[in-house]
């Protein structure tokens, strides 16, 4: 999968897990604030969003503070999802 | 006590845009499931986290916001979002106690309708959830009585809601209270048999002490706890003493229950030959709130001066002053309530 | 208007299971929070709880329950109730009285019993006993029928504030002549839908919790139940009298479903309404009993909020230090707490305060002290915006 497939995958698991019942993955645009004025979310939705990354990803994020950095954009979780995959990757190399 | 200003009603009838009574939509499948409309006053954002009770409860209370103005939510609800409370249990056992998700269990809690409306109209005013299964809208109608005394100008956005889910479905069943023959509208009462047939809907009023523009006016209210026939025969009879009158509609909660219809013989005992005597489960089924939906359709009748004939059991009036409600939920939480005209 | 005055109380928490008890752990400055020991939930060592450390079966057996389907939350609550209406000396024929109240707030209900209702809404194909004691009614339902209370009878839920909207209900229905005596108060046990609901939100503590302190790390989950009997100081002539439930105030911050408002609004406009209801001015108010739960959220806002209403903020603090955050009892337990401190004209310790939250620099009492006290007030906040107050004052 390339990576503007992974972004839409992305977009479909943040209407399933948030049930965005208005919104589009088209209308999700890579740089759009997921907060406040862009998406509108909130802080249930922060934690939705980290349980989302653990369950589809297999990918942690232990503090909430760290979350509120990775979840920003579309493309901060892509940058995330990118690197905790190397890392995991890395890990079982060694 | 109050007057009644507006309503709105969700049910499985058609009560929350053009209401039609006289064309009463059948049971399917011994359930009598509300028809949800579409939620134009709900904000899309919230909406998409609501369970079925949450939509309900918060869709018919934005219906009547949305052109007033009130000082405090007052809201009924025996089990608030039941369906979401077991979906998160259920979650707690696929994830064995994980990361969770937190919607469910914040949706779920009892007081999320009268929160998610206080929040989305910003309402900072009293606010309070009333829980007591089949009391729990009737101590709405005494709370809203109480704040009205205490705030004479004040106007309240009170009512009741409650669900039906696929998993309390299967509770209550299990308690043994639903119908397990098949049953229709019409032999809901005829059946002689145990159980009955779950309903679910809301209904909200904006009550106030203002006279003038009233639908209608709340003029009494009684709880009772009691198994026994006779003591509520007898409180109902002190409770007509208290509040003299004619009565011209005795609206009553039978629900095809054989273990419930003592009681309701009982209360019919005690009216006189002439009144007319009405039953509404068939329409809306059976749940801990459905007296909300007595009131509402005590209001609806005042307003429109007359009753569908399918609701009616005994005589026919062809004007209607004054309404008594008389409802139980499994026997032993009854309560009347008097609904007058204007 | 004559007063509204307690004149019965009864209470189970995990510092005690009396009043009595409770009043000697909060002047010792005991903490009643361990770890889990009555049921399994794989959160028992990592978090701390304030756990009532006596069975169901024990407690069942001390009540004389042997009717099925009765939960944790009922019994507790049946424990409290039992000691407010020996303490006031109510009769059966007073309790069965159509003026007679009951008025109780909670959470949880029988869904204490998470195991069976998992079981019941997805496998049974007979109920088990609790299969009609799921929801939140149930506690007072039991009661009701064990004692044939004759009056009104109400189940609030306004998440933690519940019992402090349960008390004001009680008040209310005397004042405006629906009731002569109200028995108000609340419960709720532990159990695994809130423990695990609190934890997926993230305000759980695996410490012990520092309500108001600036390091503070989440909330710890109690359990326990206290009641209350409120009736008319003239109905009271020759009864010990407690205090006085002079003001009541009931708002919501209209904000966000979980936490308070930057403003404190809801917090604030509570206090507010009840000082405006028992006719005093802020600075009449000697105590605060604070909501504290010890979240970074609460305490902070809840701050915000005393320092918006009181021009020199009084002495404060949170017994959820000692009983943890007993959710909807909450409100009924720390009337209870209010009423000691005026009893016996102290403060109790905010056990574990070290460091001032910087924005607001406020410091709780964190000593048992001697205090004269007129009037105090108690704080309880929940989700969905309700945030309640209520003020007891000395007779």
């Amino acid at each position: 999968m390339d990576r503007e497939q992974e972004k839409l995958q992305l977009k479909q698991h943040i209407i399933k897990y948030l049930n965005l019942l208005h919104v589009t993955p088209e209308e999700i645009t890579d740089d759009m604030p997921m907060f406040r004025e862009g998406l509108g979310l909130d802080s249930i939705d922060s934690i939705e969003m980290v349980v989302m990354m653990e369950r589809e990803y297999g990918l942690k994020i232990e503090n909430p503070k760290d979350g509120r950095e990775i979840l920003q954009t579309i493309n901060s979780m892509m940058d995330f999802i990118e690197k905790g995959r190397a890392a995991k990757a890395a890990e079982e190399k060694a | 006590m109050f007057y009644i200003h507006q309503s709105s009603c969700i049910s499985h009838q058609p009560t929350f845009n053009d209401v039609d009574l006289e064309d009463l939509k059948p049971i399917e499948n011994n359930l009598v499931p509300a028809i949800e409309p579409k939620y134009e006053n709900v904000p899309l954002g919230q909406l998409r986290r609501m369970g079925r009770a949450l939509r309900m409860g918060v869709g018919t209370c934005m219906k009547l916001l949305a052109t007033n103005k009130v000082n405090g939510l007052l809201i009924g609800t025996a089990n608030g979002g039941i369906e979401d409370s077991i979906m998160f249990l259920n979650q707690i056992h696929d994830y064995e106690e994980g990361r969770l998700t937190p919607t469910a269990f914040v949706q779920s809690t009892y007081n999320a309708i009268a929160g998610m409306v206080g929040m989305i109209t910003v309402n900072h005013g009293y606010n309070a959830t009333h829980v007591h299964r089949g009391h729990a809208f009737e101590n709405v109608v005494l709370d809203a009585a109480m704040l009205l005394k205490e705030n004479p100008d004040h106007s309240y956005l009170i009512g009741g809601v409650d669900e039906i889910s696929v998993k309390n479905h299967r509770l209550v069943s299990l308690a043994g209270w639903y119908r397990h023959d098949v049953v229709s509208n019409a032999d809901l009462y005829t059946g002689n048999a145990t159980g009955t047939l779950p309903g679910e809907g809301a209904a909200m009023f904006i009550v106030s002490n203002k006279s003038e523009g009233a639908k209608a006016k709340l003029t009494g209210l009684k709880m009772l706890n009691s198994l026994d026939e006779n003591f509520v025969k007898e409180q109902l009879n002190l409770f007509l003493k208290e509040n003299p009158g004619e009565v011209d509609l005795f609206l009553q909660g039978e629900n095809g229950d054989n273990r419930l219809l003592k009681y309701y013989t009982a209360a019919e005992s005690l009216m006189g030959e002439e009144t007319t005597v009405a039953r509404f489960k068939h329409a809306f089924g059976e749940f801990q709130t459905v007296s909300a939906l007595a009131v509402w359709l005590s209001t609806y009748v005042l307003q429109n001066q007359k009753l569908p004939q399918h609701f009616i059991k005994k005589n026919s009036a062809t004007a209607f002053n004054r309404i008594l409600i008389y409802n139980n939920y499994q026997g032993l939480q009854h309560s009347f309530m008097l609904v007058e005209r204007v | 208007m004559s007063k509204i005055v307690v004149t019965g109380i009864g209470i189970i928490s995990p510092i005690g299971n009396s009043v009595a008890e409770n009043c000697a752990a909060l002047q010792a400055s005991k903490c009643g929070l361990s770890s889990l020991e009555l049921f399994a939930t794989r959160y028992a060592t990592l978090l701390k709880f304030g756990e009532i450390k006596i069975t169901n079966e024990d407690l069942k057996q001390q009540l004389g329950v042997t009717t099925k389907g009765v939960t944790r939350t009922t019994l507790l609550a049946l424990h409290a109730f039992v000691q407010a209406i020996e303490d006031r000396g109510l009769s059966a024929e007073e309790l069965q009285s159509s003026d007679t109240a009951l008025i109780n707030g909670n959470t949880i209900g029988g869904m204490s019993e998470s195991e069976n209702l998992y079981l019941d809404a997805n496998k049974n194909e007979v109920g088990s006993e609790y299969i009609s004691s799921y929801n939140l009614g149930t506690v007072n339902m039991y009661i009701q029928q064990r004692y044939k209370i004759g009056g009104v009878v109400n189940t609030f839920n306004t998440a933690c504030s519940s019992s402090a909207n349960a008390i004001a209900y009680g008040a209310r229905l005397i004042k405006n002549g629906f009731a002569k005596r109200a028995i108000v108060g609340g419960t709720d046990s532990l159990a695994k839908f809130t423990i695990n609901g609190f934890n997926s939100l993230g305000i759980l503590s695996s410490t012990l919790c520092k309500p108001f302190d600036a390091e503070r790390s989440g909330l710890n989950l109690g359990e326990g139940a206290a009641f209350l009997v409120l009736e008319k100081e003239e109905d009271a002539k020759g009864k010990k009298i407690y205090a006085e439930v002079s003001g009541w105030g009931n708002t919501n911050d209209a904000f966000h479903p979980s936490s308070l408002s930057d403003n404190g609004d809801g917090p604030y406009l509570a206090m507010k309404e009840a000082l405006e209801v028992a006719k005093l001015k802020p600075e009449q108010i000697g105590f605060v009993n604070a909501h504290g739960t010890a979240t970074e959220n609460n305490d902070e806002k809840e701050s915000v909020a005393m320092k918006r209403l009181f021009e020199k903020v009084p002495a404060f603090a949170s017994t959820k230090s000692n009983t943890g955050h007993t959710l909807g009892a909450a409100g009924a337990i720390e009337a209870v707490y209010c009423i000691l401190n005026l009893m016996h004209q102290e403060v109790y310790a905010n056990l574990r305060f070290e460091k001032t939250i910087e924005t607001t620099g406020l410091t709780p009492v964190t000593e048992y002290t001697k205090m004269n006290l007129e009037h105090v007030m108690s704080n309880s906040f929940g989700f969905g915006g309700n945030c309640s107050s209520l003020i007891f004052s000395k007779t």
